[in-house]
């Protein structure tokens, strides 16, 4: 009774018309950025993040979440029409829709994607509703040594899951907790790797490095080959799956649902993950596995529900521990920081407006998205035709006015650029930059906590074997530190290690 | 093979040169960490987390370059192998130029050169495409930011925009 009576406040506040408008806004421009290769949600969210900071905290997260979501639908379109994944989540729908594609089947291919975001993602807002406050009232006993433990478990999945080397992951996010530390010291308020610059007394900030690092970076790899596109040009016709359709992706659809909702939970997990596993688990459960990779419609509706799922299963660890999941949802949490929110177990109960309101906007925001994804479909065709000698210096005009407007601060401008030029080379090495993300916005917390616990428990190392949740994370993140090393783990973590660029 | 060409072969890899970089980092995070003080472990210094991440990075570096010298690795040719490198060189020196001027030049003096060179640049826009977006592209988000979100962007030592 108490859930239906916070979802009824919830729509109070997400019907109110600015609220409205910026839901819009933001799953209007998650779509864009889907739908366009080479911009993902990271570098849009954190082009619009001092956007954010001209309206209430409600409207501004709305529109932060709506660009999350928003990509995963609009990504589906890219994959299927030109076999460029949109953003990194739709990397699978490639194979299977744009098959389809090919074969005169581009409506359903697309219209499947879209109803399967849809259940997903609305069965994923039922879950979050469901599942986030009762992990609130646990969370409230959880004590700096858990919170540490917790933080150290995601960083180590994320670089379980990311793609190439564990070794090198495990080298960006040490990397990137000391960038994460640069600036004064919390407790002690000594200046740390400032070299006697003011503006790294507050430290290096996250927009210039996500900005950098994803954004100046995905542009210098894309100028260096000639982008060929194969668009399908044929009118694209009968957007509604047909009967055959429907039963043959009802399975995936609902697989792909529960599945994606709790990899998105997990920390260092997301929709990138959810959408490779959803397609292996279809492809080993199917009795016809060879129709895979030649246009089976399977292999579309399963991904893109896992990775509506996983976008809205991201949300529960950020709101309920105050910890974010991925790079995504570290620039969420960025989004509540400017507005003096600190996302956690106690935010449900003192906000809950803000969280109710928001997982409300995610409903209506699904909803605008389906009406955006297929009726307009032709609209994005059309943007799809953009050429990239345009597109490219246009995004980085972009990315140079977000980050200096991030800050009024031209010195944000150089560490940006900076930071692109590192991303570029990191990526040419095989160094991957969402652990150094990730780590880079944990690192502070992650010593705070730390260093809290160890002046708690007078200097006892025991207080994170001892407390239950903080040993069993501990001793998950050593099993999989330790797996790779056996070979049957190690060609298992292949099997899933991504890409979680873009 | 000569025993010089042979050292070369393995200079030029670049699993090699990436494992040192980290290494090199490492060992200026651990001194970073050791002159800020470690403090004692019932009462960690600013040093003590900086110092341990130090030892980390130094450690998972050290592992990247036994690897290298021991397995060998891609060479910097092969990583940029079917690439046109030069493009995102010509992108890094527009933006190294437009950083140097953003503060002197002032946003809208530096940004509308740094398009039109981006546009020519990368795959040329014909000119009489090119001009025009140069131009109204960052007039036009100056003028919004300014007059419609009340953001100044820089205006350099000229006071143009």
């Amino acid at each position: 009774m108490d859930t239906l009576v916070n979802v009824a406040h919830g729509f109070g506040v997400a019907l109110a018309p600015i609220n409205l408008l910026y839901c819009f806004l933001g799953v209007f421009i998650g779509t864009l950025v889907g739908v366009l290769p080479g911009i993902g949600p990271i570098s849009a969210m954190s082009l619009l993040l001092p956007v954010t900071l001209s309206g209430t905290p409600e409207s501004g997260i709305i529109m932060m979440a709506g660009i999350y979501y928003g990509s995963m639908y609009g990504g589906s379109t890219t994959s299927i029409l030109v076999n460029i994944p949109g953003e990194a989540a739709s990397v699978v729908t490639c194979i299977d829709g744009h098959q389809m594609a090919k074969q005169g089947r581009a409506g359903p291919a697309l219209g499947i994607a879209a109803f399967g975001s849809f259940i997903a993602g609305t069965f994923a807002l039922v879950a979050l509703m469901l599942v986030a406050p009762r992990l609130a009232s646990v969370a409230i006993v959880f004590g700096p040594a858990e919170y540490f433990s917790l933080m150290a478990l995601g960083l180590v999945v994320l670089t379980f899951l990311t793609q190439g080397s564990m070794v090198k992951a495990l080298l960006m996010a040490c990397i990137g907790v000391v960038l994460g530390l640069i600036g004064l010291d919390s407790i002690t308020a000594q200046p740390r790797l400032t070299f006697g610059r003011m503006e790294l007394m507050d430290g290096i900030g996250l927009v210039p490095v996500v900005m950098g690092l994803f954004g100046v970076a995905e542009v210098l790899l894309n100028t260096e080959q000639v982008i060929r596109r194969d668009i399908i040009n044929a009118k694209i016709t009968r957007l509604l799956p047909n009967k055959e359709d429907w039963k043959a992706s009802a399975g995936p659809v609902g697989r792909g649902t529960v599945l994606g909702f709790f990899l998105g939970i997990l920390p260092g997990g997301g929709a990138v993950v959810a959408s490779f596993a959803s397609y292996a688990l279809e492809k080993r459960l199917s009795g016809t596995p060879e129709r895979f990779g030649h246009g089976a419609i399977e292999g579309v509706a399963g991904p893109e529900s896992a990775n509506n799922a996983a976008a809205g299963g991201a949300f529960i660890p950020l709101m309920t521990l105050g910890i974010p999941p991925n790079v995504v949802m570290a620039l969420l949490l960025g989004a509540f920081v400017v507005h003096g929110l600190q996302p956690g177990p106690l935010m449900i109960a003192q906000n809950p407006g803000l969280f109710w309101g928001i997982v409300a906007s995610m409903y209506i925001g699904n909803l605008m998205l389906l009406v955006l994804n297929l009726p307009m479909i032709g609209m994005w065709v059309q943007l799809l035709k953009l050429p990239y000698n345009i597109l490219f210096p246009l995004i980085i005009l972009f990315t140079i006015i977000g980050v200096y407007c991030s800050g009024n601060n031209v010195f944000d401008v150089y560490v940006m650029i900076a930071f692109g030029v590192i991303g570029y080379f990191m990526r040419k090495l095989g160094y991957e930059p969402a652990p150094l993300v990730l780590a880079f916005v944990l690192g502070p917390m992650l010593e705070n906590n730390l260093r809290k616990s160890l002046i708690l428990s007078q200097g006892d190392l025991g207080i994170f074997v001892t407390r239950p949740i903080s040993a069993v994370c501990l001793a998950l993140a050593l099993v999989l530190l330790i797996g790779p090393l056996l070979p049957s783990l190690r060609r298992k973590r292949e099997l899933v290690a991504l890409d979680e660029g873009a | 093979m000569s025993a010089d060409s042979n050292v070369k072969v393995r200079l030029n890899n670049s699993e090699l040169w990436g494992g040192l970089i980290g290494l090199g980092l490492g060992i200026f995070v651990v001194q970073s960490g050791l002159k800020l003080k470690l403090g004692t472990i019932h009462e960690p210094g600013p040093g003590f987390v900086l110092f341990y991440a130090g030892i980390l990075i130094c450690a998972f570096a050290a592992t990247i370059v036994v690897a290298a010298l021991t397995e060998g690795g891609p060479t910097f040719g092969s990583r940029w192998k079917d690439a046109r490198w030069a493009k995102p060189v010509i992108v890094i020196a527009c933006l190294t130029a437009f950083a140097f001027a953003l503060d002197p030049l002032g946003f809208l003096l530096a940004a509308i050169p740094l398009t039109l060179l981006l546009m020519r640049q990368i795959d040329p826009v014909r000119w009489s495409l090119a001009v025009p977006i140069s131009i109204l592209v960052p007039t036009g988000i100056w003028w919004l930011l300014k007059h419609a979100l009340g953001i100044q962007l820089p205006s350099g030592s000229f006071g143009i925009g």
